[in-house]
């Protein structure tokens, strides 16, 4: 490969070059990413006390259930989940390619673009312009700007691709590059499709779900996996189990999941064969979960003692565990009998947090927790707070998936039986609800926490303490990770 | 049919073509071979193989 780099003083002085380099773009994309993960979870409150106590803030338009819900919804997606997760895929795309981050300001520009773009859409929701399609409820004049941002990242990604100076790819490398590609697919589909030349009838549902199901699974799944193959062998220091189960896992994942979304159309005035093909393609998805599920517990056997000490460890297993658990759910969701009592119930939800929260969210509050203080140069100043991060999310999603996903199969069980009447089977999901504010509350707790320490950590950057990270930044001195 | 249908029934087709070729491309530049070297990527001489990173929570060797 060309422009290999051939002694170590060379490797070291490249790999603090590439730090140093990704430092203002991913930082940029991580607090307003982290920004948006407040707003978010306070829009997620107020839809959660909503569903136990209708007249909670009711009395304004903009904070009515039909508008705070799908707010909620695309602020993590989109200004959480995607800005965290394109800020590790920069940061891992540099370090594996072996190449300091070029055209940083272009990177800055689409995370400027994509902010402007989210924020507009957001007003618009809560304004009533919802386009009332889920996960596409972004307003259309909203949503060319989110387009035009994501096209200059996923330039910028083959560009850094094409320029890199390890000939051979990781595992993590594939999923990336998957990711990359596969959203604007998705993305342009689904906006033409659904929003700028609609398709009639039931046909939208099928369109809607095939885009809703696939951001999940070939948008945040790939980055997500990409992270914990990453993260889990850099912590422990140990190359993966078995790195030919998962490259099976990339391709297997490639060719099975686009065909899942149709499952959530069982039911539906849908032709049977095409939820049949769905059904099939779900339970294939078995494939490679189990591959990924092996290739991550062997890898962590003898190694577990190190999750006391490594927050990045911490979070990624949790990620990694709740994966497999989510995919699994998703398996069982698919099949037609359980799904005659789980759809239409709160299990769903909790099921799409099992994946985006307990999967998607906590891998990347682990990378987060690896990446900032290498490109910072300064350790997280509170190890109490990191305590707190983790156990109020940890506790939060247990609270949350727990109890919802058994209080949505008693609900469905009523809902299936005629004797009951709807109203008894709203009540009594009061409880469950309950109990998701309550979780609700914990994991604010640890979003706040978060945030907290990285804004300490950040004063000690830029703050009145600077000057030793000059030092560093120059090239004078060392910067001082833990645990190195 | 439409432009934009046949913008989509393109990018349909293109999908798998590209899958094809990437699959294709690996076989062929032997990333689906020497997985070793594959699973040593992650590891620099910073941050070597056999060296536990990131064990902040480790009170003692965090004051040492």
């Amino acid at each position: 490969m060309p422009g290999e780099l051939a002694d170590e003083g060379q490797r070291r002085a490249m790999l603090a070059e590439i730090d140093s380099s990704c430092r203002a773009p991913v930082l940029f994309f991580v607090i307003s990413g982290l920004a948006w993960l407040l707003i978010g979870t306070l829009l997620a409150l107020v839809t959660s006390i909503k569903l136990h106590s209708p007249g909670f803030l009711s009395a304004w338009d903009f904070l009515t259930f039909g508008r705070v819900r799908p707010a909620h919804l695309n602020a993590v997606i989109y200004g959480f989940a995607s800005q965290t997760g394109i800020a590790v895929t920069i940061w891992l795309m540099c370090r594996l390619c072996r190449v300091p981050l070029i055209s940083g300001g272009l990177v800055i520009l689409a995370a400027i673009f994509w902010n402007l773009g989210l924020t507009i859409g957001l007003i618009g929701i809560l304004a009533g312009d919802s386009t009332a399609i889920e996960w596409l409820e972004l307003p259309g004049y909203s949503t060319p700007i989110l387009f035009f941002s994501y096209a200059l990242v996923a330039v910028w990604s083959i560009i850094t691709f094409r320029l890199r100076r390890e000939s051979h790819l990781y595992v993590s490398q594939w999923y990336l590059l998957g990711a990359i590609l596969w959203f604007p697919w998705l993305y342009a589909t689904a906006q033409i499709m659904l929003i700028l030349e609609p398709v009639r009838g039931t046909v939208q549902a099928a369109i809607n779900w095939w885009f809703a199901h696939n951001v999940l699974g070939l948008w945040f799944t790939p980055i997500g996996l990409a992270a914990i193959y990453y993260f889990i062998p850099k912590v422990i220091g140990r190359p993966i189990h078995s790195y030919y189960l998962s490259v099976l896992g990339f391709w297997s994942l490639a060719l099975f999941y686009n065909w899942n979304g149709l499952h959530h159309l069982i039911g539906g005035p849908m032709p049977a064969w095409m939820i049949t093909v769905s059904v099939v393609a779900s339970v294939m998805m078995l494939i490679p979960v189990i591959t990924v599920a092996i290739n991550h517990h062997f890898t962590m056997v003898g190694h577990f003692g190190k999750l006391r000490y490594s927050p990045t460890l911490r979070f990624v297993v949790v990620g990694a565990l709740c994966y497999t658990a989510t995919s699994l759910q998703g398996v069982a969701n698919s099949l037609r009998s359980y799904s005659e009592i789980v759809h239409f119930t709160h299990h769903t939800i909790a099921h799409a947090h099992l994946g985006l929260y307990g999967f998607f969210t906590m891998v990347m509050f682990g990378s987060l927790y690896y990446i900032i203080p290498r490109i910072s140069g300064r350790e997280w100043p509170s190890l109490g707070l990191i305590s707190i991060h983790f156990w109020g999310c940890f506790l939060g999603l247990v609270l949350y998936v727990v109890p919802l996903s058994y209080g949505g199969i008693l609900q469905g069980l009523a809902m299936n039986d005629a004797t009951i009447p709807f109203m008894k089977v709203v009540e009594g999901t009061l409880p469950w609800l309950k109990l998701r504010t309550v979780a609700g509350l914990l994991m604010a707790l640890g979003h706040v926490a978060f945030v907290g320490n990285l804004v300490w950590l950040l004063a000690r950057v830029f703050g009145p303490y600077r000057k030793p990270v000059v030092a560093i930044l120059s090239g004078t001195e060392t910067p001082a990770i833990a645990g190195k | 049919m439409s432009p934009i249908g046949i913008l989509l029934l393109f990018g349909a087709m293109a999908v798998p073509v590209v899958a094809l070729a990437c699959l294709r491309w690996a076989a062929k530049n032997g990333q689906l071979q020497n997985g070793d070297r594959g699973a040593l990527l992650p590891f620099d001489f910073e941050e070597p193989l056999d060296t536990a990173t990131d064990q902040i929570l480790n009170r003692k060797s965090a004051k040492s």
